[in-house]
């Protein structure tokens, strides 16, 4: 068994006294697509948003590829980052695509893919933007390399984040409810995207209401509830007659 | 511990020169600003308008308060005029000059104000067939008036501040008296801190009382959080 | 010298009793002081942005303090503090030392350093409501990213910052020019002071403060014409 891409144990996080995560495991292997399901206030964003230390877990340790996350706890449990360039590090192994696209609405289309690889990992602008056009072929948004974000609807926006977090060749992406701000006939164009990106073997984490998509592409299925994992598995084992009762009636409602 | 009282006293009893001038000048300005927007809506004389609200904007209040009391001074019409003795009042000139500026600046708040006004609440006075007066009186004023309120406030406190460059034509105001002592002494950061404070109760007075105008003024059901 | 029979353009003319020189470079000089005053506000300003912004109380309320009185008091006032009061501040420094009273700091220094504290006041609030109008998001989109704080700063939240603040900073900007004229009273010959001069000279005020008004209003407008050049094209990307 080959070292996992991601490999989270004890995360733990609360807000304001209030515990949002209590103690979550995960692991996720090369090529793994693991759907994290649960409802308003489980905690599967606050997670997700955990592992590139959007949000700095109260405890637990995250490692990605080997590098592992420089969060150190003070006394009074508070979290601190003791190694700046071990986070820019960590960071730039993962690519993220959020709820609300995210762009940034001072750059053109072309700006917004090639700013990472350019300003963060080094690589010549020439050869960002190459990789840029191609990348932006492939999710469908070929011609709107000059745009700028305001200009585009939200799937467009979404199509081209999606792009972004291509662009730097991350070894983990994480998906944010990526089709939750997006009408229903949009969700479908960035759904087959993401599907086309699991069929290539990327490592992907995603958060989503989108039940059909979780079962149909996923690897798998975890079910946050209450701050922790209540189940978890492959889809045939969770969608079908032995998952369990509570995550069947999570279900029910879909 | 006298030096302290004797100006502070000093400072407190010039408040109602500033106090005159400010609202004098307020009451002035909004008049005018009130007849510049009006004027702005006529193509006629919209130009004129533009022209008074260029000037006053683009040039120092205290170059146009010089203008007054010693420029317009040397012109004949005015030295010979009827209304000499009121010309010959710094007083006067200074309210003049800051009913004039001040105009300018009001003028444009309310003209920001008017195209704020949502179209469709135009186009709902229109629909039901309000006449042009009534629906000046009823619709448009209202409006802009509760949305020119806060930089209305801003206006008037920045004229409370304005009203300190009266001192420099002799009249005694806070800043007058203040600039007098701090001559007289050496001890100009104790004036400054004095006036300072004079000029700051007021300025608050102000806010307070242009926060209770808005307050009241608010449409009900719009005071949520 | 009280030559009223000299025609107009012999006055504010170039000429030998001319004072058309003497006009032009007061004006010069109240550009100079009032972006001196801008340099000064922007950079003052923007510490106290950062302080306002800080996590520690006490620089938050230091800065809150600082903007309220500055923004409160007559720039008159503040003028005169500087004007009288760096003399004597010096004086009182000197004599602890035992040394003699030293003379007065040069008026451009004490005028523009005036207008420029009071001018940090509002920039700082300029500032401060640039960097609320970065939406939040995009801030976290470059962390995800990976990019480090100076990065994120240069790419992401400077430019926006700087596309929000341009209008309000160009409105201080035409402040700064019109308050340079409160300098006069230190005795800098800017144009105010020129202008009252060359006034009391030839007892024609009239005709100077007229051309006074004449050449402030050359450099306000330019400045609003440049402002609004500059706004345009930053304004590409941006829904105004």
């Amino acid at each position: 068994m080959t070292a996992p891409v991601l490999s989270a144990k004890g995360i733990t996080k609360s807000f304001g006294g209030r515990a949002v995560l209590k103690g979550i495991d995960l692991d996720a292997h090369r090529g793994d697509v693991v759907s994290i399901l649960g409802g308003s206030g489980s905690g599967k964003s606050t997670f997700l948003r955990c592992l590139n230390l959007l949000e700095m877990p109260d405890a637990g340790t995250i490692e990605i590829t080997g590098t592992r996350a420089p969060l150190v706890h003070d006394r009074q449990g508070k979290a601190r980052i003791d190694n700046p360039k071990a986070l820019g590090a960590l960071r730039a192994k993962t690519a993220m695509v959020f709820q609300n696209f995210n762009l940034w609405s001072h750059m053109t289309v072309l700006d917004n893919i090639v700013a990472a690889p350019v300003h963060v990992h080094g690589t010549p602008r020439a050869q960002a933007v190459e990789r840029a056009h191609a990348l932006l072929e492939k999710v469908g948004m070929t011609g709107f390399a000059a745009h700028w974000p305001m200009q585009l609807s939200g799937g467009q926006q979404q199509r081209v984040a999606i792009a972004r977090a291509l662009a730097t060749d991350p070894d983990l992406m994480l998906f944010d409810e990526p089709t939750s701000a997006l009408d229903p006939e949009r969700v479908r164009e960035v759904l087959d995207l993401m599907r086309a990106l699991a069929g290539e073997g990327r490592t992907m984490l995603i958060v989503t209401h989108e039940m059909a998509f979780a079962r149909e592409v996923s690897s798998h299925v975890v079910h946050v509830r209450d701050g922790v994992i209540e189940s978890m598995g492959p889809p045939a084992v969770m969608f079908g007659a032995d998952a369990s009762p509570v995550f069947r009636g999570f279900l029910s409602p879909h | 511990m006298d030096f302290f009282a004797t100006t502070a006293l000093g400072l407190i009893a010039a408040i109602p020169v500033t106090l005159l001038l400010f609202v004098a000048s307020a009451i002035g300005s909004s008049l005018i600003a009130g007849g510049l927007v009006a004027a702005q809506q006529s193509r006629i004389t919209r130009p004129i308008a533009q022209a008074w609200i260029f000037v006053f904007r683009g040039t120092p209040l205290l170059l146009q308060i010089f203008m007054v009391y010693y420029g317009l001074a040397a012109l004949g019409p005015i030295r010979h005029g009827w209304l000499w003795p009121a010309f010959r009042e710094p007083l006067f000139c200074a309210w003049l000059a800051m009913t004039c500026c001040c105009s300018a600046y009001i003028a444009e708040v309310l003209r920001g104000a008017l195209t704020a006004i949502p179209k469709g609440q135009i186009e709902a006075a229109l629909a039901c067939g309000m006449g042009r007066w009534t629906r000046l009186r009823r619709v448009i004023m209202p409006q802009m008036l509760r949305l020119a309120l806060p930089s209305y406030g801003n206006e008037l406190v920045m004229m409370i501040k304005s009203t300190s460059l009266a001192s420099s034509i002799t009249v005694l105001d806070v800043t007058g008296v203040a600039s007098q002592v701090i001559a007289h002494s050496y001890r100009t950061l104790e004036v400054f801190c004095l006036a300072a404070a004079v000029y700051l109760c007021m300025t608050a007075a102000l806010t307070a009382l242009l926060r209770r105008i808005e307050r009241s003024l608010a449409p009900a059901g719009s005071r949520r959080a | 010298m009280i030559d009223t029979d000299l025609s107009l353009a012999a006055l504010i003319g170039f000429g030998p009793d001319g004072w058309g020189w003497a006009l032009m470079s007061g004006a010069v000089l109240t550009l100079a002081v009032a972006l001196a005053a801008m340099a000064i506000g922007s950079v003052l300003g923007g510490v106290l942005a950062a302080m306002q912004a800080s996590r520690r109380p006490w620089l938050v309320w230091i800065a809150a303090t600082y903007g309220l009185v500055l923004r409160g008091v007559p720039e008159l006032l503040v003028v005169l503090l500087l004007y009288f009061g760096t003399p004597e501040l010096m004086a009182a420094v000197a004599s602890l030392f035992g040394l003699p009273a030293p003379g007065s700091p040069p008026a451009f220094l004490t005028g523009s350093i005036a207008i420029g504290l009071v001018s940090a006041a509002y920039q700082a609030e300029v500032f401060r409501g640039g960097m609320l109008a970065v939406p939040h998001g995009q801030i976290e989109a470059a962390m995800a990213a990976g990019m480090g704080p100076a990065t994120r700063l240069r790419r992401v939240i400077l430019p926006q910052v700087l596309h929000h603040v341009l209008p309000p900073l160009g409105n201080i900007w035409q402040f700064n020019l019109k308050d340079s004229a409160l300098v006069s009273i230190t005795g800098l010959a800017e144009l105010m002071r020129v202008s009252l001069v060359a006034a009391g000279s030839t007892r024609r005020p009239f005709v100077f403060f007229a051309a006074a008004m004449v050449l402030y209003l050359i450099m306000t407008s330019a400045s609003s014409a440049l402002f609004r050049l500059l706004e345009r094209r930053g304004a590409r990307w941006s829904k105004r």
